[in-house]
C-alpha cells in the first residue's frame, strides 16, 4: 500500500485568509499519523482535503501514483471514488438506518453480494464489539457505541486509508482511554494507513507512530512522538506538546535574574551561539544533589499541589515563577528554600527555531 | 519514517488551470448546478412578476391611447396620475386606502384585545379548563377567513344586495346598512379570524418569560401591578409588535371578507379595489394599486424585522425558569371561564352552527322550513345557476378535485423546492447562490397574496418569449400557489437541513455513494418527516386560500373557495354556506390530524 503525499497544498477561503499554507506532508504506508494542533490550525481542513470533501486552491494530493487532486493539472477525484474511510467527530450515523444497514451501506455501494455483505458487516461490528446491537437504530445507542459503529462502518469496506476527525473528543474520559487502546489495536490488525486529527496532545503521543504539529495552516514539525517531545522543532511545538507546558525563559540583550543564570550556564557549557530563549520542562526540574554538569539555582517553594501519583510544585527562582513536576513525593512546605537543578535545557534561536547545534554540543560535553 | 520537505512557496497556479480544476470539481458535485437552476427558476417566478407589474404600471396599455394621448407601450405617468391625482382617484385609491387603514386598525385592536386577553387567561391564570380552552380558541384560525362573513350575512343581511335576506330581517328586525355591511362587520369578522394569531404569539411569549425575572422584581419590593407594567409588558413588546404587524399585513392582503361584506355597500378596500380594476381590465390602474400594496407589505415586514432586531438586545425570554405558576383568579375564576366560553361561542359555535342551520332551512334559520334539499336535492327551484343540492351534480366534486389536485401539487412542489433550497444553503459549496436563494425564496413573504397574484397575471396573461399565455391554466394556479407558500417551506427546509448538517451526506459520499444515491438513500429518507409536514401545511392553508386564486381561476379551473364566492355572487346563500362548510371541515380535520400525528403546534405552521 502506498504513501499519501501532499505537496505544496494550499487552501484559502474567498479572500486572502489561508486555512492551509503550502503544506508538504508524506504519510508513510501503514503509519498512524496524527495531525495535532490548536483549533483553527488547518488540521481538519487538511483531513477533509485528503478525503476530497474540500478542494485545495493549490497543490497536489496523491496516494501512491494515483493523483487525487492536482489544481495545476486540473485533476480531481471525487470523495466517493477515493475509496477511503472517514470517521466524523459527531459520528454522522444515518438515523433512518439500523446499525447493520449503516455498516452495510458502503459495501452496498461497492455492489458486494448480500451474503458477503452480511458477513463483512458482522465481522466489522465484532471487531469493535458492538455486534450485539446490530439491529438497533443509532438513536438507541450510547455515545461510545455510536462511535464504534461509525468506526465499523468504515472498517467494513476495508479501506487502505482511514481518516479520523477528532473521533474521541465527544466521549467521556474513561471511554476515551479505552478507545485509544482499541484504535491502536485496530491499526495493527487492519494494517490501514490512519490519519488522525486531534487537538489533544496526549492522544497524539499515546497512539501515533508519526505526529505532525500544525499551527496557522503551517506544518511546524513532523516526527515520531517521543522525538518530538524530546526535541521540539520550535517554541510553538515546545509549548504545545507537554503538560504542564515547557517554560521558556526569554533571553534579552542584557539578561538578568533567571535568564542571566541560564545564559551563563549554557555559555559555560559551550553553546555555539547565544540563544533567544531557554526552555525547561517541568519534569526536568529536580531537587537534591545535582550532578556537576547541571544548571542549579536556589528555589523558594510557593505551593505544593499533590495529585496522587505526581506532585506539582510552584517555585520562585530568582525573578521568575516555574513549575516543577515530580513523580516522587516532595517533602516541602511553602516558604522552604530548595536547591533545584536540571541537565536538560532546550535552546531556541532568536527566530524561535530549535538550536540543533546545541543538541550536538550538549552530547559532546 | 515520515519525511518532511521544506520548499519555497510556488507561485499560485494560473487562473485558467484553476478554472479547469474548479469545473472538474463542479462536474462531480451537482449542488452548484442545482442551486443555479433554482436561482433561475425562482428569479423567474418571484422576481419577474414584480418587474412585470411595475412595468405595466408605467407603460401605456392597449385601449388607453385616447385618454392618455400616447401610443401603447410607451412609458407613461398616466396611471399614476389616474390613481393618485385624477377626479376618480378618490374612488380608485384614496377611499379604499382610508378604508383599508380603518379596517386594519380596527381588526388589529379587536384581535389584540381578544387574543391578548385570552392568551393571558390560558397561560397565566387558573381559569377552569384552560388546556381545553387553549386548543379550542385556535379553531377560528383553521377556518377560511370569510367563513365568518358568510355567517354574518346569514344573520344580518338586509334587502339591499338582493337574494334572500338574513335571519334578523326575516324575523322582522330591520338591520341597518352599517350593521349589515361595511367597516363594522368586516372588522368584527376579521378580528374573530385573526385573534387566535395574537393568542398564539403572545401566549408563547408569556409562557416563555423567565419567572425569575418577575421574582427578582417582587423581591426588590415591586408590587404586582408594577411588575406587570415594568417587567412583563416590556418583555412582551416584541411578540405584541410582531402580532400587530402580521395581522395588519394579512388584513392588507385579505380579499374574501371585504368582498362579501364590503362590496354590496360599495365599501372598497385596496384588495377588492385591485380585484375590480382587474375585472374591469384596467391593467395599468391595477398595476399601480398592486405596486402600492406590495410596497406597504414590504414596509410592514421590514418594520417587523427591524423591531425584532432591536428587541433582541434585551429580550431574555426562554431558559429554565420558565413560568409555570399561575395567578389565582379566586372568585373571578368562573366568570373568566364564562368569558372564555363566550369568546369560543362567538368565534366558533355561532358562525359554524349558523352556517350549518342555514343550509338546512329554506328561510335562513327558520326551523319550520327544515330541508335537506340544499345538500341532496336533484332539482332546486329558483337557483338557475346551480339548480341542485351541492352534493349533486358535478360542480362541487370537480371543484373539490381541482382543489386537491392543484393545491396538492403546489404543496408537493413547494416542499421539495424548500428542501432543495435548504440543501443548497447547507452544503455551502456555492455561498453566493445560497445567499441569493435564501433571500429570493423569502421574498413572497413580503408581498400580500392578492398583489402577487396580480403581478403573476401581469407576467403570464400574455405570451412572453417562449412562454405561452398561462392565464386560465391549472399550471399557473399551481405555480403561483407554490411560490406564495415557498417562504414557509424554504424556511423549514433550511431549518431541517441545518439540523441534519452536511455530515450524514459526506459520510455516504466517503462510503462511495453517488449524488443520486445520496439523495435517494440518505437525504430524502432522513427528511421524510420534514417533507410530509412541508407538504401538509401548505396544503391546509392552500385549501382555504382565496385572495391568491380569485383572480386566476376561470370556469375550467374552479376551486372550492372560488366556487363558494361565485355562489355568493349569485346570492345563493345556502349553497355558498354549504361549500364553505365543506372547506372548513376539510381544513379543520386535516389540521387537527396533522397536529396529532406530528405533535407539531399550529404556531409553527403560521409562519409568525
Amino acid at each position: 500500500m502506498p504513501n499519501i503525499t501532499l505537496s505544496a497544498v494550499s487552501k484559502s477561503y474567498g479572500g486572502g485568509d489561508h486555512a492551509v499554507k503550502n503544506l508538504d506532508l508524506v504519510v508513510p504506508d501503514g503509519a498512524f499519523m496524527c495531525l495535532l494542533g490548536p483549533s483553527g490550525c488547518g488540521k481538519t481542513t487538511t483531513l477533509r482535503m485528503i478525503a476530497g470533501l474540500e478542494q485545495p486552491t493549490g497543490g497536489t494530493i496523491a496516494v501512491g501514483d494515483r493523483v487525487l487532486d492536482c489544481v495545476e493539472r486540473g485533476l480531481y477525484v471525487p470523495p466517493e471514488k477515493r475509496g477511503m474511510g472517514l470517521v466524523f467527530q459527531n459520528y454522522a450515523l444515518w438515523p433512518h438506518l439500523s446499525v447493520r444497514e449503516n455498516v452495510e451501506f458502503g459495501l452496498r455501494m461497492r455492489k458486494v453480494p448480500a451474503p458477503e455483505r452480511r458477513a463483512r458487516a458482522e465481522a466489522a461490528l465484532k471487531m469493535v464489539h458492538v455486534d450485539a446491537a446490530m439491529d438497533r437504530y443509532p438513536s438507541q445507542l450510547s455515545g461510545g457505541q455510536q462511535q464504534r459503529v461509525a468506526l465499523a462502518r468504515m472498517l467494513a469496506v476495508n479501506p487502505s486509508v482511514l481518516l479520523l476527525d477528532e473521533p474521541l473528543s465527544n466521549l467521556d474520559a474513561r471511554l476515551r482511554l479505552e478507545m485509544r487502546a482499541e484504535l491502536k489495536r485496530i491499526h495493527e490488525e487492519s494494517g490501514a494507513t490512519i490519519v488522525f486529527v486531534t487537538h489533544d496532545q496526549l492522544e497524539a503521543l499515546t497512539m501515533a507512530t508519526d505526529v505532525a504539529v500544525m499551527s496557522d495552516g503551517e506544518l511546524q514539525q513532523l516526527a515520531a512522538p517521543m522525538d518530538m517531545y524530546a526535541r521540539p522543532a520550535n517554541r510553538f511545538v515546545a509549548e504545545f506538546v507537554g503538560s504542564p507546558p515547557m517554560a521558556i525563559v526569554d533571553v534579552g540583550p542584557s539578561p538578568a535574574g533567571l535568564a542571566g543564570s541560564l545564559l551563563r550556564h549554557v555559555e559555560s557549557r559551550g553553546a555555539p551561539e547565544r540563544p533567544g530563549g531557554v526552555g525547561i520542562r517541568p519534569e526536568a526540574l529536580r531537587f537534591g544533589a545535582p550532578p556537576a554538569s547541571a544548571w542549579r539555582e536556589e528555589a523558594l517553594v510557593e505551593a505544593v499541589l499533590p495529585a496522587g501519583s505526581s506532585w506539582t510544585v510552584r517555585l520562585r527562582i530568582l525573578d521568575a515563577e516555574l513549575y516543577a513536576l515530580s513523580y516522587t513525593p516532595v517533602e516541602a512546605a511553602p516558604g522552604d528554600v530548595l536547591t533545584c537543578w536540571t541537565d536538560q535545557l532546550h535552546l531556541f534561536g532568536a527566530d524561535g527555531a530549535r538550536m540543533s547545534s546545541w543538541d550536538a554540543a550538549e552530547v559532546r560535553a | 519514517m515520515a519525511v518532511l520537505t521544506k520548499t519555497e512557496p510556488p507561485p499560485p497556479p494560473p487562473k485558467r488551470r484553476r478554472m479547469v480544476y474548479r469545473l472538474r470539481v463542479l462536474r462531480h458535485d451537482p449542488t452548484a448546478a442545482l442551486g443555479l437552476i433554482l436561482v433561475v427558476v425562482l428569479a423567474y417566478l418571484v422576481v419577474a412578476p414584480l418587474v412585470a407589474v411595475l412595468s405595466d404600471a408605467f407603460r401605456l396599455q392597449f385601449g388607453d391611447e385616447v385618454h392618455a394621448g400616447q401610443q401603447p407601450g410607451e412609458w407613461t405617468g398616466y396611471y399614476l396620475w389616474r390613481v393618485f391625482r385624477s377626479q376618480i382617484s378618490g374612488l380608485l385609491f384614496w377611499e379604499p386606502l382610508l378604508n383599508t387603514v380603518v379596517v386594519a386598525v380596527g381588526t388589529t385592536l379587536f384581535a389584540l384585545l381578544l387574543g391578548g386577553g385570552m392568551a393571558w387567561l390560558v397561560t397565566r391564570t387558573n381559569v377552569p379548563g384552560r388546556k381545553w380552552m387553549a386548543g379550542a380558541l385556535v379553531i377560528p384560525y383553521m377556518l377560511p377567513s370569510w367563513t365568518f362573513s358568510l355567517a354574518w350575512l346569514t344573520l344580518f343581511k338586509n334587502e339591499r344586495s338582493g337574494g334572500q335576506v338574513g335571519f334578523l330581517q326575516a324575523q322582522g328586525v330591520r338591520t341597518p346598512d352599517w350593521l349589515a355591511y361595511g367597516a363594522l362587520p368586516i372588522i368584527v369578522t376579521l378580528g374573530l379570524h385573526y385573534y387566535p394569531f395574537v393568542l398564539l404569539l403572545v401566549g408563547n411569549a408569556l409562557r416563555r418569560i423567565d419567572a425569575q425575572l418577575e421574582d427578582s422584581a417582587r423581591i426588590l419590593g415591586a408590587p404586582r401591578r408594577t411588575v406587570i407594567r415594568r417587567i412583563v409588558v416590556p418583555l412582551m413588546l416584541p411578540a405584541l409588535s410582531s402580532a400587530v404587524l402580521l395581522v395588519v399585513g394579512r388584513v392588507l392582503g385579505t380579499f374574501g371578507t371585504p368582498y362579501v361584506l364590503g362590496l354590496p355597500a360599495d365599501y372598497r378596500v385596496l384588495s377588492t379595489g385591485l380585484y375590480q380594476s382587474i375585472r374591469d381590465r384596467s391593467t395599468g390602474v391595477a398595476s399601480v394599486i398592486a405596486t402600492v400594496i406590495v410596497i406597504i407589505g414590504v414596509l410592514i415586514v421590514f418594520t417587523d424585522m427591524r423591531l425584532m432586531r432591536e428587541h433582541r438586545r434585551f429580550v431574555t425570554v426562554g431558559g429554565k425558569g420558565a413560568m409555570d405558576r399561575l395567578g389565582d383568579l379566586r372568585r373571578w375564576r368562573w366568570p373568566a371561564f364564562a368569558l372564555g366560553m363566550v369568546v369560543f361561542a362567538v368565534s366558533v359555535l355561532v358562525p359554524v352552527l349558523t352556517l350549518l342551520l342555514s343550509t338546512l332551512t329554506r328561510t335562513p334559520l327558520d326551523l319550520s322550513t327544515l330541508t335537506l334539499d340544499y345538500w341532496f336535492a336533484e332539482r332546486l327551484p329558483g337557483a338557475v345557476g346551480f339548480p341542485h343540492g351541492v352534493l349533486r351534480g358535478s360542480e362541487v366534486w370537480e371543484a373539490a378535485w381541482n382543489s386537491v389536485r392543484i393545491v396538492g401539487l403546489a404543496s408537493i412542489i413547494c416542499a421539495v423546492a424548500g428542501l432543495l433550497v435548504g440543501y443548497v444553503v447547507v452544503r455551502g459549496t456555492a455561498p453566493r447562490i445560497a445567499a441569493f436563494l435564501r433571500q429570493v425564496s423569502f421574498l413572497p413573504y413580503l408581498i400580500p397574496g392578492i398583489a402577487f397574484a396580480a403581478a403573476s397575471l401581469s407576467l403570464f396573461a400574455v405570451a412572453r418569449g417562449p412562454v405561452p399565455a398561462l392565464y386560465g391554466t391549472t399550471f399557473l394556479l399551481i405555480l403561483v400557489m407554490a411560490v406564495t407558500h415557498l417562504p414557509y417551506s424554504s424556511r423549514s427546509g433550511i431549518a431541517a437541513m441545518m439540523q441534519l448538517g452536511r455530515e450524514p451526506e459526506e459520510a455516504a459520499q466517503i462510503a462511495g455513494a453517488s449524488w443520486w444515491q445520496r439523495m435517494r438513500r440518505i437525504i430524502f429518507p432522513i427528511q421524510r418527516g420534514a417533507l410530509v409536514t412541508g407538504v401538509v401545511l401548505p396544503f391546509i392553508s392552500g385549501l382555504k386560500e382565496l385572495s391568491i386564486v380569485v383572480m386566476l381561476t376561470t370556469t375550467g379551473t374552479e376551486l372550492l373557495t372560488t366556487l363558494s364566492i361565485g355562489l355568493v355572487d349569485y346570492g345563493y346563500t345556502q349553497l355558498a354556506n354549504a361549500v364553505v362548510l365543506i372547506i372548513a371541515l376539510l381544513s379543520f380535520t386535516m389540521t387537527s390530524l396533522t397536529q396529532r400525528l406530528t405533535k407539531s403546534s399550529l404556531a409553527s405552521g403560521l409562519g409568525g
